[in-house]
């Protein structure tokens, strides 16, 4: 494109998306952005995936990304196109996935006026993005698209949107590269880049002193990249420290190496959570001290020296005071630690833990996630083991939507690389996983994508099947059927009495014959004997499949520490009973 | 403080509230205040007063000076979330600094009815070296300017004069580190 050439805005956009290597976009048309999708018309470096309804395609940018690394992007229209990826943005947000969203708004000369389709889409979205614009001037898109997505991808990722007037789209301007644009550094927030000697040398004596340490590794390890996770396993190898990680941050480290303690929190294991309450040296890999993890707090991890990895400054001494911090990029701190450890030769006993470990012998002796498959009845546990054990030889991704199958799924399937795990943590979206099934199948087209469901959260986004099967996006799609919100009966069970309020999901479509309405495919396991052949069949399809696993209605995902209970306080079956001060207090809890 | 914010203040829960002046260098560009008043309402902190003005046309730059309350750790993570917002250069609690100092601008109306107080009323101006902007019968006006607390002490004085009507309007708090 010769560069005194002038371009509409909306060809400006493609231009730009061109420029920044996206070969993907989600959307939806409306009024407000046809100059776009006019523009989109013909050309074929971009492929657009048209979802059923907006808040899919955040969702799928949001799985595209997750799985990819790269930045998910989405396109929609002004007024209600806009307000339906709200949650998405804010999904987004929490768990600091990279999106662009391209908005289309009303003529600039009706900004105000109450114009069909009009929004305040800046104002909405100001609070569940981590920037905004309003372009007023087509001069100036180039450089906001840029930088959009400079800010998007840098420092702790988040949700950026875009809100163009249609007269801007229509206008003419000269297109500017992104390599001839410069970023200015303020805006940017990218992270310190150097390495904080002090920190490491720190980190290091705390190390070779302690003789109760552990590793809480958070998604930020993989928003860092795939690096991060090798340095990661290097570190633990040299120094033989167990390591346990939040929701966001299976995967980043090998679920069955011996070091592993699985998953902290709230569903987080016995010797996870035993382990952080007990050690006298915490090293935080990029997680956020997320209540879910954290429990009560004045009883969380008492007598451990803290130290703090995160890119993001505000999440330090935010919910617990760290003894020292970074705010260096992880990878890099955590080549710099391998590469010093190295250089200085420094020694670590392997003795040093062995009362440790065996302490964490004897929790996990505990064996807290075991559960026992009587009849014929199938435990959702038993599902995802089995469909773990099924599928663990193929390049799988797994998402996920929100609720006691979530758990489950984050307890049973083990992940052995980053990347491969994409749920919703910090807003907990039902309806997120179907369509974050099709993002991360259309960056993966070879591998086999998973959305682990419950039938509730599935109903949430169920249009976007057709999408799957118009893309012939092989997604599989395996329910929990419990018939009920069971993380809401669990809690109302716990919590409430037994009074199942609401909570019980009636009027259940028959999921084979829905699958198949939309030209998926439908399979059924009602009980044990049937639950392989389920499994096998969805897997060896090469489309779109919903499998209805018919589960244990009554199931409760253990172990649990009840909302506002410490980590010692945790239950390990439905025979643990919960202190009765502590269910009042968490009750008011979320 | 006996002005509160424009924003409905959420209960206080703080256990060390104290008085904080933060000053924010940000791009001048549209939505930033919002963004500002948004993080803290969203945020539940609290704002006392607010100023915003262009300080650098040049490189379009404004400064924002608020006045919070809170929590020694809750105005560390005010500044770390100030920070995070892209058209922000910088955040800064004036307090931190090794020598700063603040003023803040008041104009008052007083309706008086007697000679008795307008001769209070005068000496109180005297005592605080008050400009006067306007004067008519019954009626003054003056422009006092100084620390926060200078101008409450003013108005206390001013308070205890019976029958007087006052009215007034504070610019809030502005400082500037040395
Ligand atoms: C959009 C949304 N609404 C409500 C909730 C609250 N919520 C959390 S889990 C849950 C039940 C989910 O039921 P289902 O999808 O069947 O999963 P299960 O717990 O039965 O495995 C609900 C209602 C939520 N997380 N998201
Ligand atoms: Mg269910």
């Amino acid at each position: 494109m010769s560069n005194d050439q002038e371009l509409t805005g909306a060809e400006i956009v493609l231009e730009a998306l061109k420029d920044q290597e996206v070969d993907t976009i989600f959307g939806y048309p409306g009024g407000a952005v046809l100059p776009i999708y006019d523009a989109l018309f013909g050309q074929n470096f971009l492929k657009h995936v048209l979802v059923r309804q907006e808040g899919g395609a955040v969702h799928a940018a949001e799985g595209y990304a997750r799985s990819s690394g790269k930045v998910g992007v989405l396109l929609v229209t002004s007024g209600p196109g806009v307000t339906n990826v709200v949650t998405g943005l804010t999904d987004a947000l929490m768990d600091s996935i990279p999106l662009v969203c391209f908005s289309g708004q009303v003529p600039s000369h009706l900004i105000g006026t109450d114009a069909f389709q009009e929004c305040d889409t800046t104002g909405i979205t100001r609070p569940c993005t981590k920037h905004n614009y309003l372009v007023k001037d087509v001069n100036k898109l180039p450089e906001i698209i840029h930088e959009a997505f400079e800010i998007a991808r840098s420092g702790r990722p988040g949700p950026v949107l875009i809100d163009i007037p249609k007269d801007v789209q229509f206008a003419k301007s000269v297109y500017k590269k992104k390599s001839e644009v410069t970023f200015k550094s303020h805006r940017i927030k990218s992270g310190s880049k150097n390495i904080d000697r002090d920190f490491i040398e720190n980190l290091i004596n705390h190390i070779k002193k302690s003789h109760k340490p552990i590793f809480y590794v958070g998604g930020g390890c993989l928003n860092s990249g795939p690096s991060a996770s090798h340095e990661l396993m290097k570190l633990v190898q040299l120094t033989n420290i167990p390591i346990t990680t939040t929701l966001h941050g299976l995967g980043c480290y090998p679920a069955e190496d011996k070091n592993s303690l699985g998953m902290l929190g709230m569903h987080g294991t016995y010797e996870a959570n035993l382990s952080m309450n007990q050690c006298d040296l915490m090293v935080n890999i990029g997680a956020r001290f997320d209540d879910r993890v954290t429990g009560r707090l004045d009883a969380f991890s008492p007598d451990s020296i803290k130290f703090h990895f995160d890119i993001d400054k505000s999440s330090i001494n935010k919910n617990v005071k760290v003894d020292y911090h970074t705010n260096t990029d992880i990878t890099i701190s955590l080549k710099a630690i391998n590469e010093y450890i190295e250089s200085n030769q420094v020694e670590f006993d392997t003795n040093q833990y062995s009362t440790w470990w065996s302490q964490i012998n004897e929790w996990r002796d505990k064996n807290c996630l075991h559960y026992e498959q009587i009849d014929e009845t199938i435990k959702p546990q038993h599902a995802i083991s089995r469909l773990y054990e099924l599928t663990n030889q193929k390049d799988t991704f797994v998402t996920t939507e929100v609720g006691q199958h979530q758990m489950w799924a984050a307890q049973y399937y083990k992940f052995a690389k980053p990347n491969r795990w994409i749920t919703s943590g910090g807003l907990g979206t039902m309806g997120f996983g179907m369509p974050a099934a099709i993002g991360a199948q259309m960056a993966n087209p070879d591998a086999l994508v998973i959305d682990i469901a419950g039938e509730a959260s599935f109903l949430m986004n169920i249009q976007e099947i057709a999408t799957a099967v118009q893309y012939k996006l092989p997604i599989k799609i395996f329910i929990l059927n419990n018939e009920y919100m069971g993380m809401v009966r669990q809690w109302q069970e716990l919590l409430h009495g037994s009074r199942y309020s609401e909570s019980y999901v009636d009027a259940l479509p028959d999921f084979k014959k829905l699958a198949e309405s939309f030209n998926a495919v439908g399979v059924r396991a009602k009980k044990l004997s049937e639950l392989d052949d389920a499994i096998n069949e969805m897997v060896s399809v090469d489309r779109p499949v919903i499998a209805d696993i018919w589960v244990d209605k009554k199931e409760n995902c253990f172990p649990m520490i009840p909302s506002g209970a410490a980590h010692s306080e945790m239950l390990l079956s439905k025979y643990d009973k919960e202190n009765p001060e502590n269910q009042e207090k968490g009750k008011v809890l979320v | 403080m006996s002005t509160s914010s424009v924003y409905p203040t959420p209960i206080n829960t703080f256990k060390q509230s104290k008085r904080s002046v933060l000053s924010v260098i940000v791009d001048n560009e549209p939505g930033i205040l919002a963004r500002i008043v948004g993080l803290f309402s969203g945020r539940g902190y609290n704002i006392e007063a607010l100023n915003v003005t262009v300080v650098d046309i040049k490189n379009n730059l404004s400064r924002i000076t608020i006045e919070t309350l809170g929590e020694e750790k809750v105005i560390e993570q005010i500044i770390a979330q100030l920070e995070k917002l892209v058209p922000v250069h910088s955040a800064t609690n004036l307090a931190n600094l090794k020598e700063s100092y603040e003023a803040e601008i008041c104009l008052v109306k007083i309706e008086f009815e007697n000679d008795d107080q307008d001769h209070k009323i005068l000496s109180f101006a005297d005592i605080y070296r008050t400009r006067t902007v306007q004067k008519r019968q019954n009626l003054v006006v003056y422009e006092i300017s100084g620390t926060s607390e200078r101008i409450n002490k003013f108005l206390d004085d001013l308070n205890t004069i019976s029958g007087i009507k006052v009215e007034k309007v504070r610019s809030g708090p502005i400082g500037l580190g040395i």
